[in-house]
């Protein structure tokens, strides 16, 4: 601090007699100074993080707590809004026949999802733990890569494949079975583009848990005359468990949340909570009916988390020494 | 015999990896077809699907849109996230873990919630700037992967080399520059890359905010495949996955960071 005290001036009485370039090197001197002054003290690192922590709290606190409020400070009638405190709109969602199957439908898909994923997933981080070099790059290459391609496109490449005159119709055709039942349009539609959307959501924390897992214990088990299905029931699943709560978490809350594979592999039939959401406010202009959905979608996800992530987590992080 | 993985269980992965890749194969066979609608098996061979989508200029217009809405949300994540990160690494801060917390939580609430609550704020505000808004949804979004991946290498530099540099006389802003940014460099791309990704994809938030003039890629994606049976849908969807493909080489062998970093 002492620095800027004695370079202020000068750089000051040297701008006003015309040397400007001089004036803006002392300025930028001293800028040093402040900055070196600051470093490593407490100050400087709350002034670096100030700038997200306010751009954050403007643009994703405020709104978040704003349409949490508005769902229980007004409520649509007959298409007018009535203000004032109400519980309204969430008794609405729980007893209105259709939305409450719209709020079940999710759960259930949001579960599913996350079933069948991990059933896929643990082969895939098998493979990439326990395999050899070339095939753990193999499958990560393989799983991540189609993140890249945006989800409309791979619910497309889903929608193509499960179409009337699609690739699995073709497929099930050579094998003998002519008309199969059209899945595209149904739950089942959803469910399998989302599992496959958020399936390596699921693989790579299974692959972290697998990976940290003792390989003497599995070959001690191999040796003392487990099969490796044992091995798996006895060994490798109840030590990934931490991986497994981290997956799930994540892919619940994708699912609970999708709104572009229901739309495009459910269509009209299956609609899911962001599909009611898009509904209430963009068709109806329902503000209050759709912030609260939106708060209950914020509750379960939340709720998920919590439960897994800290629950699950810290009781099994006894027995692996070590959490996520 | 206890080292590696059984042939079931490499049958087993290979069927599963089959699943996953058949819906990105799929498009691209079809896409070549010469009928007027979408078959399969694909019917005779042209590349004329693509000669129309390539000249439309309603796909290149929003293409275009969405690189450069993903290059100024990029721009403005790592002008707020790299600061943000070394304040968090850098210094013991006193709240610094709820700090953090906050930066995670637009990953926990799901993005068309933040896209709705967002929208709601904006009418209340009663703003009209469509494309400040897109970067600000974006941002919102792409900071938290922005400051964990730089938090990540920050966290990995070697002290001693900061120390040893600062005991041999060089001025703090020399080491930042010498020392620390070398080290850092990974990360900040890797967060780059992520970043610019995630706002590329982008559709839950979009949605909200978007209007006809400033329509990413992924609206004009959606819009195509209600509106259009024929197979220049299969054709924007492979220009799609090729595009993908490209942005896996070009990370894995010009950057050299695996995906799976990019990924954890």
């Amino acid at each position: 601090m002492s620095s800027l005290d004695t370079t202020e001036p000068t750089t000051r009485s040297s701008g006003l007699e015309g040397a400007p370039q001089a004036g803006w090197r002392r300025v930028a001197d001293s800028a040093a100074a402040l900055m070196a002054s600051l470093f490593g003290t407490r100050k400087a690192g709350y002034l670096l993080v100030a700038p997200t922590v306010i751009f954050l709290a403007v643009w994703f606190v405020w709104p978040v707590l704003h349409m949490i409020a508005l769902s229980v400070s007004a409520r649509a009638v007959d298409g007018v809004m009535v203000e004032g405190f109400t519980f309204d709109n969430y008794t609405r969602l729980f007893s209105t026949d259709l939305y409450f199957r719209i709020l079940l439908r999710t759960v259930r898909i949001a579960v599913l999802t996350s079933l069948f994923a991990a059933i896929f997933a643990y082969p895939l981080a098998i493979a990439i733990a326990r395999g050899g070099p070339g095939l753990a790059r193999l499958v990560t290459t393989t799983i991540l890569a189609p993140l890249l391609v945006n989800v409309v496109i791979r619910s497309y490449g889903w929608q193509a494949i499960l179409n009337k005159t699609g690739a699995l119709a073709y497929v099930l055709k050579l094998v003998g079975i002519e008309n199969p039942p059209m899945l595209l349009y149904t739950e089942w539609a959803v469910l399998i583009a989302c599992v496959h959307v958020y399936l390596p959501f699921m693989v790579m924390p299974l692959a972290t848990a697998i990976g940290r897992i003792d390989r003497s214990v599995e070959e001690a088990a191999l040796v003392a005359g487990a099969t490796r299905l044992q091995g798996f029931v006895r060994i490798i699943f109840p030590l990934s468990l931490p991986g497994l709560a981290v997956g799930v978490s994540l892919v619940f809350s994708l699912s609970a949340a999708a709104y572009v594979t229901p739309q495009i592999l459910g269509g009209n039939f299956t609609p899911l909570l962001g599909t009611l959401i898009e509904q209430q406010i963009l068709t109806l202009s329902d503000w209050p009916f759709g912030a609260a959905i939106s708060t209950m979608l914020i509750a379960m996800v939340l709720l998920m988390n919590l439960v897994f992530l800290r629950l699950v987590n810290r009781r099994f992080a006894r027995w692996t020494g070590g959490g996520r | 015999m206890t080292e590696g993985v059984s042939p079931l269980l490499k049958f087993v992965v290979a069927i599963i990896l089959l699943i996953v890749v058949a819906p990105l194969v799929v498009p691209i066979l079809m896409s070549i077809s010469d009928t007027p609608f979408i078959v399969f098996p694909p019917q005779g061979f042209t590349l004329d699907w693509y000669g129309e989508v390539l000249a439309n200029s309603e796909a290149r217009d929003s293409f275009l849109f969405s690189l450069k809405l993903a290059a100024v949300v990029t721009l403005i994540a790592l002008l707020l996230g790299v600061p943000c990160a070394a304040g968090l690494t850098r210094y013991r801060l006193p709240g610094g873990d709820a700090v953090l917390g906050l930066i995670l939580s637009p990953l926990i609430v799901p993005l068309i919630v933040i896209g709705v609550a967002l929208l709601q704020l904006f009418s209340l505000l009663g703003s009209r700037a469509t494309f400040m808004q897109l970067v600000i949804g974006h941002t919102v979004v792409c900071l938290p992967y922005v400051i964990r991946a730089v938090s990540a290498s920050f966290v990995l530099i070697d002290s001693r080399l900061t120390d040893a540099a600062a005991v041999l006389g060089a001025p703090p802003h020399v080491v930042a520059a010498r020392v620390i940014w070398p080290q850092v460099r990974p990360g900040v791309l890797a967060g780059a890359i992520f970043s610019f990704i995630v706002s590329f994809d982008d559709y839950p938030i979009s949605m909200w905010l978007a209007d006809g003039n400033n329509f990413p890629v992924p609206l004009y994606l959606y819009t195509v495949i209600e509106r259009s049976f024929d197979p220049s849908i299969a054709a924007i969807a492979s220009l799609m996955i090729f595009f993908a493909l490209l942005l896996v080489i070009v990370i894995e062998k010009v950057f050299g960071i695996s995906l799976a970093r990019l990924a954890s």
